[in-house]
């Protein structure tokens, strides 16, 4: 009832304030009357009145107080004041508040990305943490890689295992919804029927499909849309129940909606539609694909585990499984050599074994944010020692009067956290657009992220300003405690400051330290990417399109693809805009064929590593820019009856054929290549990075005539003459109408794969670039107002100096140095770090050594440039000390 | 003239007390607590308001605002059911005490 009541009254806390002060003014005029009643004059009176009334003002805070809490009369009272000292200093407030908006901004922006890489389960789930992703090992070469998995070694492991409850198959594809003009490529989840039992997620409309519709070799073509394309498509209409919708190859009949914002197990892409493994196979390849080994599409498994089944022993499990499946396969003679083995890992790939280089860069850019955000708090906790130092007179007269040092100290405290609380909310403006940012820049093409209305973004950001007001009040404290009375009074805010600065000096020190090391990083990933740019990739990737064709239901036999394809080739170069087109059967980086060859006089092929092929018409060089070394390119001769022959690379000619020449050497190719007919090598062509950007010594490369091998399978490449996007609508419009029924081509550039395999290190490059100039501007605006303040506070003796016949030059130098001292500090231990934690980064750099003395002597010239710079200003401010007025002020 | 000072405790119920002869205002409460002790208790002001919150807070009195003898306006004081019984027990219990301290003066 009190607390109740309490309440009420803190509501209209002002108004009750006023009416006590009408209440004692009415007392007071009453005593007044009665005064004047005894005989005194009105002033007398009034006067007499007054003195009876004694001190209203704590009187009525006194009656007020009895309504509140103790401690949170205490915290009122701090916010208050502290917020009429923010108001008077509107630059410090709005410089503190920018410096967390930017350091909490950058951090909330980068969990963000990380959580939705890495730790947030998939929504809907149920029970996350008992499901999990599954990893294939096996050795290639003598060495452990992952292993792809197919359909039939997923059923075995399903078969064989007995330590899980579920067990599901899933693929993201990206296949063609709709026919005509409205058709589009969207990402699709094939899944089996036992996919949705993972989830916790009742569909918005009519139903799931479940193992039934997934029974190979046929399935059922039914499909469940999503939400969002349930909402676009068919208008959030429920006939749309029953109709039936063009994807991929097949048409499939929709029987159910997904409830919104269920995206499977991708949230980054998600699927507009999901459809089972068996439908899709069925359209996708011929009856065998229950039973093929040989086929796969990137599927993936995930399972449940039972309870009370060990993480460890699911893997057991699954390895046992594994063994069994290559034995039920037929291959017990390779089970020693293959040494398989699986592993139970993270639902969340990025987790697992598979991730990619940008989750890597992710963390690392993490360990960067968060630096920044160091470096922000210790320039906000060194002006809030300023303003504390400067407040030194103030303070010590409070204290001499009795506030309790508790009260003061709480004060203080109160100010570190109020500035942080609205430098977060700030902050929360820096995220959303920096999240924006960096999903462009690590994730195109995802779905945008929620910073704002997210609960777990926002808690982060609860927590972290938390800290960042703790840890910036906290110095101010410990400087407050030591406080001693007397020597305070005495000299005022003049004098002991300057030799009590220590903590703003080491502060000062790990500020420059901190930015050292993140220049350091960025100067590295500048390099590394410059390194990258500078690798001949063997093509020219920024001028070359890629064209597929998709046939879906469209079935010609091959002598009608490959009269499609010529179609197609001679379409292509009408194209204005485009200057060669090539037929190709594999895209560099993106994907590759293989097949057993044999060269007479060599024991085994297979002992050199990968060979890999593309088969293309004659224009094919000209189109990518791939030079012939020596011999010549495929000509229109190269003809089926023709003769055999073939280009190799050049790493290929020299490891087959150590120190003779390539051309005119036999190779064979084939199933069984020794039983095939010679193949002459006509031409030798430079290297091409056919799998990433790093050194290939284990892959080599070499060149078929498409018209000589399998004529029928594979796209096209297509060269541009001029901007290589402004000719993929054109093309494809162009080769579209060259297209049977429902089949589609689709036209992407060549580019953007290679950008794929660059991009780890671009997006190295730019965020350790701005976060290492954010965190430079930072230390030089730290720098210069700490020197600033020392210089206003050493006006008397700076006057001293010049009155006693000191340059201004002399000042100046005095004044530079003090900032100097603190850069060159800030340098060693900055440069011990970047030499210690080089070691952890040097796997993410390109050819690059992580202790390059070029990056480490430039950004420290940079620092220490910057350093003079920021106590340039108020050295010559100091140097115009005149000397009469500095004086005679005190 | 000597104040002699207040036992603790005793202004709430010198003031619920005063109350009982009906509403009144904070400076008539002061008044009345003097004339009916012959001028010799006084009730400061600054000890008086808090009080009297003190009171608000725990539901002994309730206040209301209204004219004053010369038309001002002023918050009057009554007293509640609540009031009532705990002037009641703090009457019991003062009573008690002072009866001690007189056996205490007289035996001693």
């Amino acid at each position: 009832m009190r607390s109740l009541r309490r309440l009420a009254r803190w509501w209209r806390f002002r108004a009750h304030g006023e009416e006590l002060a009408e209440e004692l003014a009415l007392h007071r005029e009453a005593i007044e009357r009665d005064l004047i009643a005894h005989g005194y004059s009105g002033p007398d009176a009034r006067d007499a009145a007054r003195r009876a009334m004694g001190n209203e003002t704590l009187m009525r805070e006194d009656a007020r107080g009895v309504w509140l809490w103790p401690w949170l009369e205490g915290v009122w009272q701090d916010a208050t004041a502290t917020l009429r000292g923010l108001r008077r200093s509107p630059a410090f407030t709005a410089g503190v508040m920018l410096t967390f908006a930017l350091g909490v901004g950058a951090n909330a922006a980068m969990f963000s990305l990380i959580d939705r890489l890495m730790f947030r389960p998939p929504a809907y789930m149920r029970d996350p943490a008992s499901v999990h992703r599954v990893y294939l090992f096996r050795v290639r070469d003598g060495v452990e890689q992952l292993a792809g998995i197919v359909y039939p070694r997923h059923a075995d492991l399903e078969r064989f295992t007995t330590s899980f409850s579920d067990f599901a198959a899933h693929s993201l594809r990206s296949l063609a919804v709709g026919v005509g003009q409205d058709a589009r490529e969207l990402p699709i989840g094939v899944v089996s029927g036992t996919f949705f039992g993972f989830f916790d997620a009742p569909p918005a409309l009519g139903r799931y499909f479940g193992p039934a519709e997934d029974r190979p070799p046929a399935g059922v073509p039914v499909a469940v849309l999503s939400y969002s394309t349930w909402q676009a498509r068919y208008a959030g209409r429920r006939d749309a129940l029953g109709s039936s919708l063009h994807i991929g190859s097949a048409v499939y009949t929709i029987i159910g909606v997904a409830p919104r914002d269920f995206v499977g197990l991708w949230p980054l892409t998600p699927p507009a539609a999901f459809i089972p493994v068996a439908a899709y196979a069925a359209s996708a390849t011929d009856g065998n694909w229950p039973t093929n080994y040989g086929w796969g599409f990137g599927l993936a498994t995930i399972v449940r585990r039972r309870a009370g089944v060990t993480i460890d022993a699911a893997s057991a499990d699954l390895t046992r499984a594994l063994r069994q499946s290559y034995l039920a396969q037929g291959y017990p003679e390779r089970l020693e050599a293959l040494r398989p083995r699986a592993v139970a890992s993270s639902i969340l790939e990025e987790r697992g074994p598979d991730r990619s280089g940008v989750a890597r860069v992710a963390i690392w850019l993490a360990g960067v944010t968060i630096v920044v955000l160091l470096i922000a708090c210790a320039n906000v906790a060194s002006l809030l020692l300023a303003r504390a130092l400067a407040r030194r007179r103030e303070i010590a007269v409070r204290l001499a009067l009795g506030v309790s040092r508790w009260r003061l100290l709480s004060q203080l405290f109160t100010e570190s956290l109020l500035l942080a609380t609205a430098g977060s909310l700030l902050g929360l403006v820096v995220a959303t657009w920096l999240s924006g940012i960096l999903r462009a820049s690590f994730l195109p093409g995802t779905a945008p992220a929620t910073i704002a209305t997210d609960l777990r973004t926002l808690g982060f950001m609860g927590i972290v300003t938390l800290a960042v007001g703790v840890f910036t009040g906290m110095l101010p404290m410990l400087q407050a405690r030591q406080l001693t009375l007397t020597d305070d009074l005495k000299t005022g805010a003049r004098a002991g400051t300057h030799s009590r600065s220590r903590a703003r000096g080491a502060l000062l020190v790990l500020q420059g330290a901190l930015s050292l090391v993140l220049l350091v990083g960025a100067g590295l990933f500048v390099r590394s990417l410059r390194h990258v740019r500078d690798v001949r990739l063997g093509f020219d990737a920024d001028s070359v399109l890629i064209v597929e064709l998709e046939m879906r239901d469209v079935k010609l036999d091959s002598a009608g693809t490959v009269a499609l394809r010529q179609r197609l080739l001679a379409a292509a170069t009408t194209v204005p805009g485009i200057r060669y087109a090539s037929l190709q059967q594999a895209v560099p980086m993106a994907g590759m064929s293989s097949w057993p060859i044999s060269v007479p006089g060599v024991d085994s092929v297979r002992q050199f590593g990968e060979f890999e092929f593309n088969a293309v018409s004659p224009d094919y060089f000209a189109t990518m820019g791939t030079r012939i070394l020596r011999g010549r390119a495929f000509e229109p001769v190269d003809i089926p009856g023709g003769e055999r022959v073939m280009v190799v690379g050049a790493a290929m000619g020299a490891t087959l054929w150590p120190g003779e020449d390539a051309l005119d050497k036999c190779v064979r190719i084939g199933l069984r290549p020794d039983t095939m007919p010679c193949r002459r090598v006509v031409g030798i062509a430079e290297d091409i990075h056919a799998r990433g950007l790093g050194r290939e010594t284990r892959n080599f490369y070499y060149y078929l005539p498409a018209a000589q091998w399998r004529p029928h399978e594979g796209g096209l490449f297509a060269r541009a003459s001029g901007d290589a996007r402004q000719a993929i609508e054109p093309l494809r419009r162009r080769l579209q109408a060259e297209m049977p029924g429902t089949a589609y081509v689709t036209v992407a550039r060549l580019g953007e794969i290679v950008e794929g395999q660059t991009r780890p290190w671009v997006m190295g490059a730019t965020l350790f670039t701005s976060f290492g100039l954010l965190a430079l501007l930072l230390a030089a605006g730290g720098l210069y107002s700490v020197i600033a303040y020392h210089v206003a506070q050493r006006r008397q003796e700076l006057a001293v100096r010049v009155a006693l016949g000191a340059a201004a030059g002399d000042v100046i130098r005095l004044v530079v140095s003090e900032g100097l001292r603190f850069a060159v500090s800030g340098a060693v231990v900055g440069g011990a770090i970047a030499v210690v934690g080089g070691r952890w980064i040097a796997p993410l750099l390109f050819n690059q050594s992580a202790r390059d003395p070029v990056v480490f002597g430039t950004v420290t010239a940079v620092l220490l440039i910057v350093a003079v710079g920021a106590s340039l200003i108020p050295a010559i401010r100091g140097a115009r000390v005149d000397p009469n007025a500095a004086l005679r002020a005190e | 003239m000597k104040h002699p000072d207040l036992l603790p405790g005793t202004l709430d119920l010198l003031v619920l007390r005063t109350l009982t002869g009906g509403a009144l205002h904070g400076y008539g409460i002061a008044q009345r607590v003097k004339q009916v002790s012959g001028d010799v208790l006084q009730v400061g002001e600054s000890s008086l308001y808090p009080a009297l919150q003190r009171l608000l807070l725990d539901g002994y009195v309730k206040a209301e605002w209204g004219a004053s003898e010369n038309n001002r306006r002023a918050r009057y004081y009554t007293l509640t059911a609540a009031g009532h019984r705990h002037l009641a027990s703090e009457r019991k219990e003062f009573e008690h005490i002072v009866a001690a301290i007189r056996l205490v003066l007289a035996n001693a």
